[in-house]
């Protein structure tokens, strides 16, 4: 299943990362390399998922999450982070986040948690 | 003010294991074994830390600095000279290198390796003690390692002394080698050692 996928990252190397890892596997990317833009992309093209970075200047990844759910209740959001702790997991579960991948991006976690929150599951392993 | 030996002990186990997962994402990016020596821990004054750093790093560094906050809070800091950087730039975009200096894409990897290698290592802490650590956005600087650390005092008051932990690593069959730092204020440096008891007597009930 190929989809519009919108990466956010303010980091141009992550962002290539997971456009080369996207890409191969069919889906169309987006890129925004902060909040706001990220915010004005998804109202604009309505993605069919956020890959979400968490530690950004400016607006945050909670806080992009929080604002793209206000605009798109169902919207389908998954949080990329470093961060490798699990109290940081837990909060962007609570924060309605679909799923999760760590960084450094593995091509087959990132495939695997993207195809299962586009077929409507959730992704927390 | 110093470390007893149970709490170097404890403190370097929880570092070998933080260290070790800071070397296997950095592994993981690069692709190549990473060879870490045995971390050194030590308290010292705040004016020493600068000095004990530019004596194994020296001239211009690559440093890719992180705030971290909660309960235990400090910086920390992945330092590159300047050779190794651009190497490492070239090893993470699979290119050759074209000449010694690292463009903006070349900073931004760097900067992203930075964020990974340090975050996977104080997350590793945040798990095992159980607190919640947040993190500030890193940020890479091309300067000497003592300005870097001049920054870090002005910025923190509160920093008479510094809880240092310090690593070489190397990237095997490569020339590309760094230090990992972790430096913290006296409060944050009690409260660590008060979280470190917890955790041996979790891990380990007398």
């Amino acid at each position: 299943m190929s989809a519009h996928i919108l990466v956010v990252d303010d980091s141009g190397f992550a962002r290539r990362t997971l456009r080369q890892i996207l890409e191969s596997a069919g889906h169309t990317i987006d890129e925004a390399k902060d909040g706001s833009d990220a915010l004005e992309r998804y109202y604009l093209k309505k993605p069919d998922l956020v890959l979400l970075d968490m530690v950004m200047e400016g607006m945050g990844g909670m806080e992009v999450l929080n604002k793209v759910r206000e605009l798109d209740p169902a919207a389908k959001v998954v949080l990329a982070t470093a961060d490798i702790q699990s109290s940081t997991r837990a909060e962007a579960q609570t924060a309605g986040a679909s799923g999760f991948v760590t960084k450094p991006f593995e091509r087959e976690q990132v495939l695997s948690v993207v195809s299962t929150v586009l077929t409507g599951g959730l992704s927390w392993n | 003010m110093e470390l007893t030996s149970a709490h170097q002990d404890t403190l370097t186990e929880l570092i070998n294991i933080g260290y070790g997962r800071a070397a296997a994402a950095l592994s993981e990016l690069t692709g190549r074994r990473i060879i870490l020596e045995v971390p050194k821990v030590a308290v010292h004054p705040i004016s020493e830390v600068s000095a004990t750093l530019s004596r194994v790093m020296m001239g211009e560094v690559a440093s890719v600095h992180q705030v971290f906050s909660g309960p235990v809070s400090g910086n920390a800091l992945l330092l590159l000279d300047h050779e190794a950087a651009v190497l490492l730039n070239s090893l993470l975009l699979d290119q050759p290198i074209i000449d010694d200096r690292l463009d903006s894409s070349g900073r931004e990897a760097i900067t992203e390796v930075g964020n990974i290698v340090l975050n996977a290592c104080l997350g590793v802490f945040g798990n095992l003690l159980q607190v919640q650590v947040s993190f500030s956005v890193p940020r890479l600087r091309l300067e000497s390692v003592s300005g870097v650390l001049h920054s870090i005092s002005v910025r923190d008051r509160e920093l008479q002394y510094a809880l240092m932990v310090h690593t070489r690593f190397h990237l095997r069959d490569s020339d590309v080698s760094g230090y990992m730092v972790i430096i913290l204020g006296i409060t944050s440096f009690s409260r660590l050692l008060a979280e470190l008891e917890k955790w041996e007597n979790r891990e380990a009930p007398k």
